[in-house]
């Protein structure tokens, strides 16, 4: 028997196309996301151009009012204003408190880097709403750093707790372990080898820093950035219980407006709102994505 | 026969597994921690002693709000039968189709209503009275505040907490300050109120006291708070006397939460009978003597010292206010709240 005969007496596997192949893989999750995610955004847009009754009642006449009510008012225009404000400003501290944390795990190594990685991820396995509370035993005007304060001379201490400082401390501390750890998945391309030929060649260390090391961990601060900086603008519980009711964010307008007051189509207007500054930071991370590459 | 003795077993087993009745189960949507645990003991238990072909089931829920988006989502097909909640939420629940009108036919205890427990509107009937009060730490605050301008004293600088507008803790507050100051209609406007509340907010700590206002008065955090006298009594008592409970001279307003039938519901001849019950002088007087709610129903007896921790006494002094009619001013009020008061407090 010919080579081609046996070739052609053997059936032929046929193999997967591209798109069978991703439409497999990709099949499962599109469908959840779209029951558990694309659908219900629906609801909620239709929600926002419904009309809101007196009272908390739902009509069911189409309306642009709670859009254009919203990005008219000028109350609204300023708690976005803050929320985004807000949030960038936790986003820098986080990383800024996180980077120097991540850039000595990254270097570490055996188990000492297992110790230090554990102790990164342990406060995520505590619920946020505990740590929250922990905060609030530490920044009360009789907590901790208020005591140690007091106890070198401060007459009355410093407002710590139930206004703006409490709810970026709060927040920033609650966002690190995300931030390490995305900086940390981000640090890929750090080669140790390039910082030790910047030297040979006469950089000083924060040459080094500035020009070798920021520029090459780039794609971990903005994986890290992005995470913190939507983790932060649609956190509810720390700005509720540290903000002491004078923090009003995009979160806790949406709570009230859904849970206290009622007006389900502006806490849709509200939420949908969110997820257009969620869109733009995204356009944003891939377009810096595109440039560090 | 072993077979058959095995048959005959199963049978035995699976005929002894139900009981000897069938059990209609009423599902009843109401507020959540401490009115649970005292509605259920004082309450059900008793209505499930009498009626033991009834089961009650306990649906619990923080607030009124998320009573009512939980029966919108069930609308078309409901789960529950019974709801307790704020009457404002139960007018929404009424207007849009929720609810099954109580009256005389549902409950023959419906005549005995106080007529502030009826209203216009609103399918469901009260069930308890509340009152707004001051709450204030005995240790920190040696002299029972008589008056609510108790708030403005600066001596309590940073000692004060409350629940802030949107919330109806703020919003009721500012209306019996608008009221002591002269405001003669709120539904026109609250400006009296307002100018009152910016003197009271740089005494405040928080607006937001978490989890309840009496812990953080109990434990210290604050020394004076404003709260609903039910919750207050139940906290002054378990407190061994650190938090007490005042009533301004000026008055107060009351706070109705409604009892609704569940239109549609799966058990609905037991759901009435249950609401027949609530509504009755017995279950009436085990609820004021278990938490200090104000009966709505005017024969009930309770012990002259339960009623006095009640509202009943002062009734005289309680500022009239429609709930219902406010609702469309509330949203109103907080924006006022959030450009004069709140920025005062930072």
């Amino acid at each position: 028997m010919t080579a081609a005969a046996i070739m052609t007496a053997v059936p032929e596997k046929r193999p997967i196309s591209a798109g069978a192949l991703a439409t497999l893989l990709l099949g499962p999750i599109a469908i959840v996301n779209g029951v558990a995610f694309v659908l219900p955004v629906f609801n909620l847009l239709m929600l926002s151009f419904r009309e809101a009754l007196s009272g908390g009642g739902l009509g069911e006449a189409f309306t642009l009012e709670n859009w254009t009510g919203t990005v008219t008012d000028s109350y609204y225009l300023e708690l976005i204003g803050q929320s985004i404000s807000t949030s960038l400003f936790i986003t820098f501290l986080t990383l800024i408190c996180s980077y120097p944390i991540a850039l000595y795990l990254h270097r570490s190594q055996g188990a000492w880097r297992t110790f230090l990685l554990v102790l990164v991820i342990s406060p995520l396995l505590t619920s946020a709403v505990v740590r929250t509370y922990g905060w609030i035993a530490i920044l009360a005007d009789d907590g901790l750093i208020n005591s140690i304060l007091m106890y070198f001379g401060s007459e009355n201490g410093i407002r710590l707790l139930f206004n703006k400082t409490g709810v970026v401390i709060g927040l920033t501390e609650i966002l690190m372990p995300y931030m390490i750890l995305a900086l940390l998945a981000g640090f890929g391309r750090l080669d140790h080898r390039i910082e030790e030929a910047a030297e040979t060649l006469g950089a000083p260390p924060w040459k080094v820093f500035w020009r070798i090391i920021v520029p090459l961990t780039m794609p971990g601060i903005a994986l890290g950035c992005l995470l913190s900086f939507v983790l932060a603008i649609s956190s509810f519980i720390t700005p509720k219980l540290l903000g002491g009711g004078r923090v009003f964010l995009l979160a806790t307008e949406i709570y009230d407006q859904a849970i206290v007051t009622l007006n389900w189509p502006l806490a849709a207007t509200l939420s949908m709102i969110i997820l257009v500054v969620f869109g733009a930071a995204l356009v944003f991370y891939s377009r810096l994505l595109r440039a560090i590459s | 026969m072993k077979t058959t003795n095995f048959l005959t077993g199963i049978l035995f087993l699976t005929a002894t597994a139900y009981p000897a009745f069938s059990q209609d189960t009423v599902t009843l949507v109401a507020y959540s921690g401490l009115f649970q645990e005292r509605y259920t003991k004082a309450v059900i238990q008793p209505f499930m002693a009498a009626n033991p072909d009834i089961k009650i089931e306990y649906y619990p829920f923080p607030g009124s709000a998320q009573m009512l988006g939980a029966l919108r989502a069930q609308k078309a097909s409901p789960q529950s039968d019974v709801t307790i909640m704020d009457v404002s939420v139960a007018k929404t629940g009424t207007d849009e189709g929720l609810f099954d009108k109580i009256d005389e036919s549902v409950s023959k205890n419906v005549v005995d209503l106080y007529p502030s427990a009826r209203f216009e509107g609103v399918a469901g009937v009260g069930v308890t009275f509340d009152n707004l009060v001051l709450v204030y730490n005995s240790q920190a605050v040696k002299t029972a505040p008589t008056s609510w301008n108790a708030l403005k004293d600066s001596a309590l600088k940073g000692k004060i907490a409350m629940l802030g507008a949107p919330d109806l803790v703020g919003i009721s507050t500012t209306i019996i300050l608008d009221h002591m100051n002269g405001g003669k209609n709120y539904l026109q406007g609250v400006d009296k109120g307002i100018a009152a509340m910016a003197e009271v907010a740089p005494n405040i700590q928080t607006w937001e006291p978490k989890p309840e206002v009496y812990p953080n008065v109990v434990n210290g955090l604050v020394s004076l708070g404003v709260g609903w006298n039910a919750r207050a009594q139940v906290n002054a008592d378990m407190s061994e006397g650190r938090l007490k409970v005042a009533l301004p001279a000026e008055g107060t307003v009351l706070q109705t939460n409604a009892i609704n039938l569940i239109k549609g519901g799966p058990s609905q001849a037991a759901a009435r009978k249950f609401v027949d019950y609530a509504l009755s002088r017995a279950a009436q007087e085990a609820f004021t003597a278990a938490m200090y709610y104000a009966p709505t129903n005017s024969k009930a007896n309770v012990a002259p010292e339960v009623i006095d921790r009640t509202v009943v006494k002062s009734m005289n002094s309680v500022i009239p206010l429609d709930w219902i009619a406010l609702s469309k001013v509330r949203d109103q009020i907080t924006q006022e709240w959030r450009r004069k008061v709140i920025p005062l407090s930072r």
